[in-house]
């Protein structure tokens, strides 16, 4: 848990948890998360199991998008995804791959990302995201849903997401599938960005009303934290998924 | 039930045991230019390079499948050659690593601005066609019974064995109901094997694709097939309705005179275990015919 001062008005209060998949080890989680208190960007990014280089993709997408100061449209998104994406293709070339390698290459990297990036400036706290893929920013107050975006309820996951190609030729129909929302914030109020099996769970959680996920994010240690989802995920109640969390309250400042 | 999660630690089965009698040199009917043995070796080529392909975590194979190729003719057994060969099952990495050759060719696919761009493309090349001798099925689904049981001992849990069975033709050994109930009747703590068959023809006969009951059957042995077949559990019934099959609540893993197109979409149901996008057989992009 970490706190930063944004501005004469606002504060935040920052955690963060990754964790891999119960059989891998955390050199394996493709899930990313990139924080920036500077820009006041953060970002998850799933790298799709399936593909090509997902760990290192997913990981770019986080850091690059979190660095950046625009991107929050979709043109812009577009043109920075296929810079991102053939730096990435740019990378592989000079390696001595496999038939098998070399096949998967070809059809590139995938990941979902999600990125808020917040304006506490003035009086009025706002955010801004983007999102393409089953990663979520999750807009949550006095223990309530505000927005979810771009899934909005946990029926919604499937294993077949549309998400952001480092192949910029598949584009064309994957852009369509970009999700763009702002939002007024509150004191008090908490953003979480999540990974698909995270996002599930907790918007299942909100749906049930059984618990006040930003509250036990919060109360819980790393290790109480990690304990419960190990637990959740070995009995089934959690997708066996890594899992990435960010939990972003938004304080009044004290001074 | 077919729900358990294919790792590493918990790999599943497939086995892909093939008719190779000597009826499988004949043409497809309307199609005097191809032989069903060619077809279906290209089809069981691709099919392992699909599998290799899901497997494949950029530079390394993970060993999610253990994969087996039986045929059955004039002897009944590995299809695999090479370093591959006499080995009756073999973790998929290794399949990855042992093709017999690879073959490189061009295909042509969208640039995605409206133009089109050639791109290096690999068949690799595992099984070569065989079509020779009678059609040893009984012997066939014991050999598949005994790589089954071994495999099942060190495997008890995770998602269970699936057994895809091509033929053109009836046993020539005896009726297959006993022991293909038998392989049936084996498992994980996941499920039961999973025993899918898909019959084809060189008769201009309408094709039935994954009923439900055995009524709509036109003989004895096409209700034998049917009897020996698995029902479709939920995540098969998804994977048919992405490739436009129609498959139901109760379907079977069953195809009775079945064309070209239904030995593609068999192998491509049958090996989408557990809800995995099912393969498809050429990319989107590519420029259509």
């Amino acid at each position: 848990m970490s706190s930063a001062k944004q501005s004469t008005t606002w504060d935040l209060q920052l955690r963060q948890l990754l964790l891999p998949k119960l059989d891998q080890e955390a050199s394996e989680c493709e899930d990313a998360i990139a924080i920036d208190t500077q820009t006041c960007r953060f970002a998850v990014a799933d790298g799709a199991t399936e593909a090509f280089d997902a760990r290192n993709w997913a990981e770019r997408l986080a850091q690059h998008w979190v660095q950046r100061k625009s991107t929050l449209t979709l043109e812009e998104f577009r043109e920075w995804v296929a810079a991102e994406g053939r730096e990435l293709h740019d990378s592989w070339n000079g390696l001595t791959l496999s038939w098998y390698s070399e096949e998967k290459a070809r059809k590139g990297s995938f990941a979902a990302l999600v990125g808020v990036e917040l304006d506490l400036k003035n009086e009025s706290a706002s955010w801004k995201a983007i999102a393409l893929g089953d990663t979520c920013l999750l807009h949550c107050r006095k223990g309530t849903l505000v927005k979810s975006l771009p899934l909005k309820c946990s029926e919604s996951f499937n294993s077949a997401p549309v998400l952001v190609a480092s192949d910029s030729s598949l584009h064309e129909t994957s852009m369509q599938s970009v999700v763009t929302d702002s939002g007024i914030c509150q004191a008090g109020d908490v953003l979480l960005l999540l990974s698909d099996a995270a996002a599930s769970w907790c918007l299942q959680r909100f749906e049930n009303k059984d618990l006040d996920v930003p509250e036990f994010l919060s109360v819980k240690s790393d290790e109480e934290l990690q304990e419960f989802f190990d637990t959740e995920r070995m009995a089934g109640r959690i997708r066996n998924d890594d899992l990435a969390i960010v939990r972003i309250e938004i304080k009044r400042s004290k001074s | 039930m077919y729900s358990a999660q294919i790792t590493r630690a918990n790999p599943t089965c497939i086995i892909l045991l093939i008719d190779q009698s000597g009826s499988m040199g004949d043409p497809f009917s309307g199609d005097s230019a191809r032989k069903k043995s060619d077809f279906v070796a290209e089809v069981v080529n691709h099919t392992l390079h699909d599998l290799v392909i899901r497997c494949t975590k950029t530079e390394e194979v993970r060993n999610y499948y253990h994969v087996s190729v039986i045929g059955y003719g004039r002897s009944v057994g590995s299809c695999f050659s090479g370093e591959l060969g006499g080995r009756p099952i073999v973790p998929i990495a290794h399949v990855a690593d042992y093709p017999l050759q690879v073959k490189s060719s061009y295909k042509r696919v969208s640039d995605g601005g409206g133009g089109w761009v050639e791109i290096p493309v690999r068949y690799p090349v595992w099984i070569h066609p065989a079509a020779d001798g009678k059609t040893p099925m009984c012997e066939a689904l014991t050999r598949v019974q005994e790589i089954l049981r071994g495999w099942l001992l060190e495997h008890p849990r995770g998602f269970p064995p699936t057994v895809l069975h091509l033929t053109d033709g009836e046993s020539s050994d005896g009726d297959p109901n006993e022991i293909g109930r038998q392989i049936m009747s084996l498992g994980t703590d996941d499920g039961t094997v999973l025993l899918f068959n898909c019959h084809i023809s060189t008769r201009r006969s309408a094709k039935i694709e994954y009923p439900t009951e055995e009524t709509s059957l036109p003989d004895g042995f096409a209700r034998t097939l049917f009897d020996i077949s698995s029902r479709l559990p939920t995540n098969f019934l998804a994977a048919a309705a992405q490739l436009g099959v129609n498959a139901l609540e109760g379907s079977r893993g069953f195809v009775f005179n079945g064309d070209p197109s239904s030995i593609v979409q068999f192998y491509e149901i049958g090996t989408s275990l557990t809800g995995m996008t099912p393969y498809r057989w050429m990319d989107d992009r590519t420029e259509p015919a």
